[in-house]
């Protein structure tokens, strides 16, 4: 753990139902934590009992591991590393795209990533996005093509087929990698040929790399081992007769050639594949032999799947090539570090904490970053997971806890405490430790209570947030729960905050009818959570609302003229524009690109150069909202107002108040800029002062808003579907129903699988499954991810309208007047 | 802005005197109560209506010797009756046998300069000053009947009550140092701390066959033959009450009367002196045993007219379901949320800065419960201010953003704010709202307990229980406060309990205490104002507040790249913003 070059943190990442945790299994069994026959079924890192029982992953794992290597594999590492011992710390994530936060949670504290993709679904949704994640976090991934045994077994492909089926799939993965990687984390593309590709089935408990067979295969032919690697993968075919590599796959003669993949790598695996599950008893001691495959007496005996399982695992053991890729190509902390550093803090790049992240210096001050809470057997306590990027933390070191509000300098969301222990985590398990050195994955005791769901923890006053991470996924869709008896609403209320630490995602609030609320991303992440309330955190039994999706407004066009309101003195004008903030920019300042807290001037840039704004307006945003950053501003575009900025903090909390409770029916507001044209203000400060100034400038904004055609957005799902052709009539049923609408419908090339891609308003995702698996007989499966706010057409003054009818409804439930108030309401004459 | 030459500041956008012209008042329509009549037809009505022959008859009273026994007698009336004052008094006098002072001749020009800043009369030191911030007007009518002045009884009227019109206003009395208030109109019949009042409810008409058919309507007898329905109804029209019930004789019906307290006379109405029914609400509801009223829960309310909405949420905690009658149309709905004041408790546990917002001077326990709110507020780690702004408004209120969360002390007919349409830029609560908010552990009963008296109990009890756990808080703790679970917004937030991070902020308190060594460039005030947050020991949430904000007073938004000319200082300004110096001059110029 103290030789940092010698350690691996990575990721398991895939989409759901692809094998990771099966794949993790036999990282596990190797490291003989479990026995070698239940590994593949065992699922170690799904430690919660639901996680067992449904077969899937929730909350994401983390294990450290040992792994040793020979000098020779040693020597092939193109980082700096001391000696042959190495240390893995490897985070288990769930699949499911409802849990995609979990897997923002465990990108962040690791630096590379084992992608697996099912060898016959191919590249998926969930694919996709947690690749994306991890390209923007800096992580280099990997990749393992799971489920070969299927592709064998079930399909009875050739090898030719399969080694196309292969190709394609890495060759889409490349794609989706070069899309979204930064130019600063190098050529991060994978390579079956430069032995970051592995193949195997998690199941059976066996991979291969190109590289594996290369070793094989170059004392034989008496080439270099890269060289032979090469060699094995793409248009590269051996002439037997001549002895000859060609990149033609034609002899001379004309005669086709074999794939020299197809010859040196499938080939051995396929024979085996033939005579064991043909039960042709008498070539199998021969062939294994041949490959050197020792069997002990009682495994002989073994037959079909059960002796197959048992000769893969010999031949060629899975977690040997996952740790074999993990090791040589996955970067250490060191090398790692020093291309993230700048993504991964919040201050200037070039002081001094910058520096030691970037340096992973264990001798500097503490940067840990607690990218979530983990549980322990104590009720309501958990311990903070996180990456010490610099520094050393030790048992009983005194630090500063700076929660996500925490500015340097200021006293806001700042802690000072003693860490109690520090811990590895493993699995189930914990271990205790003394201290951790700059680059591992830790455990913290005993400061849970001070940092809800992640925190940066240092022992520097100067030392500034590590950023804080931004979820690919939004929590739309939301329940109330109540309490069947009024004594029980503190139990409730301490439940939700365990559920909201417990959860990286998970939002808990109480709207303005006094109803607590969760709010989760969808409709398996919000059953898990009522469950966990429910039966753990709160431990009492809850009344629980049907689902709802929380909605956003915003307009359409600039307001029709200039909105005027005057303060409650009459004394005091504001002339404000209301217009709409182009989706981009809304989605970057959502997604943290376009930041509240960045530099004015910085922002500014971006703004201009990658939005069209006029620099002057990026220059003089004033302030983002709701809540201080959200996809909502307000610029200035006065001239020469005298004593203006004496206002600017009350038309800041003004609009703060004002996008948090939008006029419509007291949503958030979204994607709205108001452009404050001119200002009047009284001479005598007592009479421009925020009593004066915020009720006007919210109504103001309100105004301008009304007059600028508002509109309502909801939340819409991308849904892809995966099923047999005979299945599609009834998806398209279906979606048509709901609201749905198809973008694309294609076959996976040489499966009878189509995917079926379209969108999906979340509102009419309820119980979208169960539609969908009666009308199909229970062949389609969909995956729903939220993807986009969708403007719903329709005037929402308008009761008569679509938006219209859940506008009043909400307001009717809300206690407001029935009616969405005109313009006229807000807008004061001259 | 250039320093070298000296002028007035530019606005941008040209303003003339008619953007700061007087702000038009908003005319409110005030409806009489009674019919517009002329000359005696006029006075019988208002004789009747407000039982003026009972009144004098009451006021004649004379004590052991001989005197009258009230002699400096107010008589308050609420904005919607001050029409009817001048007959009255002008009654009374007749009756009482004063008569105006006809020598008087600043009587007249003063009943119309209703907001002069004070008014006297003849020589005989009849003083009455007007608090300006409530504008009340009262005007002294000095009235002799006997040439000796000791045995002079005299009469003010009160209007634009401070306050909530339906209590006493006792501070308008204090002025003219009365003895005795009569209160006009609908009262709350809270206990006020020491006057002796009489209340005249007036008496309005009211159709009772058409409350009878929309009770009908609304309680149809199959359904409701066995469950108990309460009367009830605003003071005026209590009287009614008995006559509603009679006509009702196949229903199970409970009359809520009014009660009267110490101190209490009513006139014109003679409630049934029960002392053996529950009393609660201000209420004696007639045939309940006394006990608790949580007897009430199984009851359906039937209320005449339509309380104010503190009243109302008031009721509808109380009683199983709440329906109001005005005008013959029966409402049952939608009426104020408990559940919207639940969130609110929610906000004031995560509140730092309460502002205890004074909204009754008169009402007993006022002076107790303010004091004992801010010792449990600091005892909970918050810091508190108490603020007297008059009537609150939407614009009062904001001025004052450093504040977290108003706790407003009012009367629970008027004097409290419930902000049903969310203008209020800061949530506000009721006393007995934020103690159940500022417990170590949150608590919520579902009831609304306005009374002061009552939470004044809770708060003893609660004190005693707690007593013994107290010394093993104070051990000293190595760590911080841990931040507070806000389930409003589902955040942690650090800044609940300002006072109990005392110790952390200590630490950089010192450390700014050795930079004081240094000599700072200029601006040090500012600067330093800037930078501490403890005040005299404490902490302060305002100098925090100030540390956040953008602007932080004149020349704090002053850079050395400005220019470093000083400027000549001018005169400003005079008078008050109300009407300026040089407003007067212009309007005197316009005159002319």
């Amino acid at each position: 753990m103290d030789k940092v070059t010698n350690v691996r943190n990575i990721s398991v990442i895939a989409h759901v139902d692809h094998g990771k945790s099966t794949l993790t299994d036999s990282l596990v069994q190797k490291a003989g934590i479990i026995s070698a026959a239940k590994a593949g079924d065992a699922r170690f890192m799904d430690t919660r009992k639901d996680e067992q029982e449904r077969g899937i992953t929730i909350k994401s794992t983390a294990i450290s591991l040992y792994a040793g290597f020979d000098d020779e594999d040693v020597k092939e590492i193109k980082q700096k590393t001391e000696g042959n011992d190495f240390l893995i710390n490897l985070i288990d994530s769930p699949g499911h795209v409802d849990f995609s936060s979990e897997v923002t949670a465990a990108l962040r504290v690791t630096d590379g990533a084992l992608v697996v993709v099912d060898c016959v679904e191919g590249v998926c949704v969930q694919t996709e996005t947690v690749l994306r994640q991890a390209l923007q976090e800096r992580i280099k991934p990997v990749v393992i093509i799971n489920k070969v045994d299927r592709a064998l077994l079930e399909l009875q492909v050739t090898k030719e087929d399969l080694y196309q089926s292969f190709s394609r799939t890495v060759e889409s993965v490349n794609v989706i990698i070069s899309t979204y990687s930064e130019k600063t984390l190098g050529d991060a593309q994978v390579f079956p040929e430069r032995g970051t590709v592995a193949f195997g089935s998690g199941l059976h408990g066996w991979a291969f790399t190109v590289r594996q067979f290369a070793i094989r295969y170059s004392k034989k032919f008496g080439v270099d081992r890269a060289k032979m690697a090469e060699r094995l993968w793409g248009d590269s075919f051996f002439n037997p007769k001549t002895k000859k590599w060609t990149n033609k796959d034609k002899d001379a003669d004309g005669k086709p050639l074999e794939r020299a993949f197809n010859m040196f790598v499938l080939d051995p695996i396929f024979r085996l594949f033939t005579s064991i599950m043909n039960f042709k008893k008498d070539e199998i001691p021969t062939l294994l032999e041949k490959l050197e495959i020792n069997l002990k007496a009682d495994e002989k005996e073994l037959e079909g799947k059960a002796l197959l399982k048992v000769v893969m695992r010999k031949f060629l053991p899975a977690a040997d090539a996952m740790l074999e890729m993990i090791v040589i190509h996955l970067p250490s902390p060191v090398t790692a570090q020093a291309y993230r550093a700048e993504t991964l803090y919040e201050g200037p790049s070039d002081d001094e904490h910058c520096q030691a992240i970037r340096n992973c210096d264990p001798k500097a001050d503490l940067m840990l970053y607690v990218s979530k809470m983990v549980p322990t057997s104590d009720k309501g306590r958990f311990y903070a997971f996180g990456r010490v990027f610099a520094g050393t933390v030790k048992s009983g070191q005194k630090v500063r806890i700076q929660g996500p509000n925490y500015q340097v300098g200021k006293k806001e969301d700042l802690f000072l405490k003693s860490i109690q222990r520090t811990v590895l985590m493993m699995g189930r398990s914990v271990e205790q430790i003394d201290d951790c050195p700059a680059g591992n994955i830790v455990g913290l005791v005993g400061i849970d209570q001070f940092l809800l769901k992640s925190g940066t923890i240092t022992t520097s006053e100067t030392a500034h947030n590590l950023k804080v991470m931004k979820f690919s996924v939004s929590p739309v869709v939301q329940v109330a729960v109540e309490v069947k008896n009024a004594n029980d609403l503190p139990k409730l209320v301490e439940g939700l905050k365990r559920l909201s630490k417990s959860d990286p995602c998970v939002l808990t609030s109480i709207n303005e009818s006094g109803e607590h609320i969760v709010a989760a991303t969808g409709e398996l992440h919000l059953e898990i959570c009522l469950n966990d309330l429910q039966n753990d955190h709160a431990g009492i039994p809850l009344k629980i609302s049907p689902p709802v999706v929380s909605y956003r407004e915003t307009v359409t066009a600039e307001s029709s003229m200039v909105a005027l309101s005057k303060s409650p003195n009459k004394h005091n004008r504001i002339y404000v524009k209301a217009q709409p903030l182009d989706e981009e920019v809304s989605l970057d300042i959502e997604a943290g690109v376009v930041d509240a807290r960045d530099d004015f001037k910085a922002r500014a840039r971006i703004l201009a150069d990658k939005h069209g704004w006029d620099v002057t307006d990026a220059r003089k945003i004033w302030c983002f909202g709701p809540d201080g950053n959200g996809p909502n501003v307000v610029v200035d575009q006065t001239k020469a107002v005298q004593y203006l900025n004496e206002i600017k903090d009350s038309v800041v909390a003004a609009f703060q108040w004002a996008t948090k409770e939008g006029p419509i029916f007291g949503e958030n507001v979204r994607s709205v800029r108001i452009n404050i044209l001119d200002v009047t203000l009284h001479a005598d400060a007592i009479h421009r002062g925020g009593g004066q100034i915020i009720p006007t400038m919210r109504r103001v904004t309100y105004a301008s808003m009304l007059l600028a055609e508002p509109a309502i957005q909801e939340p819409v799902f991308l849904v892809e579907i995966q099923c047999p052709e005979n299945a599609i009539g009834g998806i398209y049923s279906v979606l048509n129903r709901k609201r749905g609408q198809v973008i694309s419908e294609e076959q996976r090339p040489g499966t009878p699988l189509f995917t079926v891609k379209a969108y999906l308003p979340v509102n009419e995702s309820f119980g979208f499954s169960g539609e969908l698996r009666q009308s199909t007989g229970g062949q389609a499966f969909p995956q729903l991810i939220f993807d986009h706010w969708a403007v719903m057409g329709g005037d929402p003054t308008d009761p008569t309208s679509k938006p219209g009818a859940i506008v009043r409804a909400k307001r009717e439930r809300t206690g407001q007047k029935p009616d969405v108030p005109g313009y006229e309401e807000y807008y004061d004459k001259l | 802005m250039s320093a070298s030459e000296a002028h007035a500041p530019v606005l941008s956008t040209h303003q003339d005197e008619s953007t700061f012209t007087y702000a038009k008042v908003k005319k409110g329509e005030v409806s009489r109560k009674l019919p517009v009549l002329q000359g005696e037809e006029y006075l019988d009505v208002v004789k009747s209506y407000y039982s003026v022959n009972e009144l004098a008859k009451f006021l004649a009273q004379k004590d052991d010797s001989g005197n009258r026994k009230y002699r400096r007698v107010t008589l308050q009336f609420p904005d919607s009756l001050i029409c009817d004052s001048a007959a009255i008094v002008t009654e009374l006098q007749k009756q009482l046998g004063l008569d105006v002072d006809a020598t008087n001749p600043e009587l007249k020009p003063e009943i119309e300069q209703a907001s002069s800043v004070c008014c006297q009369n003849d020589g005989s030191l009849n003083y009455c000053s007007k608090s300006e911030s409530n504008g009340s007007s009262c005007c002294t009518l000095r009235t002799t009947k006997n040439p000796d002045s000791a045995e002079r009884q005299r009469l003010w009227i009160l209007a634009d009550t401070s306050y909530s019109s339906c209590c006493v206003d006792e501070v308008a009395a204090e002025h003219v140092k009365s003895d005795f208030v009569v209160h006009f109109g609908d009262a709350c019949l809270n206990p006020v701390s020491s006057l002796p009042t009489a209340y005249v409810f007036g008496m309005p008409q009211i159709d009772t066959q058409l409350l009878v058919s929309a009770f009908k309507e609304r309680y149809p007898l199959a359904d409701y033959c066995n469950s108990v329905i309460v009367l009830m109804a605003d003071a005026p029209h209590t009287h009614h009450l008995q006559g509603l019930k009679d006509e009702l004789t196949e229903y199970k019906i409970v009359v809520a009367d009014l009660v009267a307290g110490e101190n209490m006379h009513f006139l014109g109405y003679t409630p049934t002196l029960d002392k053996v029914s529950l009393n609660t609400l201000n209420r004696v509801f007639v045939g309940v045993e006394l006990g608790d009223d949580s007897v009430l829960a199984e009851y359906d309310l039937f209320h005449i007219t339509t309380p104010d909405a503190p009243r109302l949420l008031q009721l509808s905690t109380k009683f199983q379901s709440v329906s109001t009658c005005r005008d013959g149309f029966v409402s049952q709905g939608p009426f104020p949320n408990l559940m919207r004041r639940y969130r609110y408790m929610h906000m004031a546990r995560a509140a730092g800065t309460v502002g205890i917002l004074v909204n009754t001077l008169s009402l007993s326990n006022t002076k107790t419960l303010i004091q004992k709110i801010g010792e449990r507020i600091k005892a909970a780690g918050k810091r508190h201010y108490v603020f007297v702004v008059g009537k609150p408004n939407v614009a009062k209120l904001a001025n004052f953003d450093a504040v977290d969360l108003w706790c407003v002390l009012g009367c629970d007919h008027q004097g409290i704010i419930l902000d049903e349409y969310n203008e209020y830029f800061k949530p506000i609560v009721t006393p007995y709202e934020l103690l159940l908010a500022i417990g170590d552990e949150f608590q919520w009963t579902g009831k609304w307990v306005t009374e002061f008296e009552k939470v004044l109990e809770d708060m003893r009890i609660e004190e005693e229980e707690n007593k013994p756990e107290e010394k093993q808080e104070t051990d000293a703790q190595e760590s911080d406060e841990e931040p507070e679970f806000d389930p409003v917004t589902g955040r942690y937030v650090s800044s609940a309990r300002p006072l109990r991070r005392l110790q952390h902020l200590q630490i950089s308190h010192e450390a700014e205490g050795n930079d004081q060594e240094e000599p700072q460039a200029g601006g040090a005030l500012v600067k330093k104002l800037g930078g501490t947050v403890i005040l005299r020991d404490t902490v302060s949430t305002a100098a925090v507040h100030l540390q956040n904000r953008e602007w932080k007073g004149l020349g704090s938004d002053w850079t050395d790249q400005d220019s470093t000319e000083a400027a000549l200082v001018e005169e400003g300004t005079s008078g008050i913003a109300r009407g300026y110096q040089f407003d007067n001059e212009d309007a005197f110029k316009n005159q002319t």
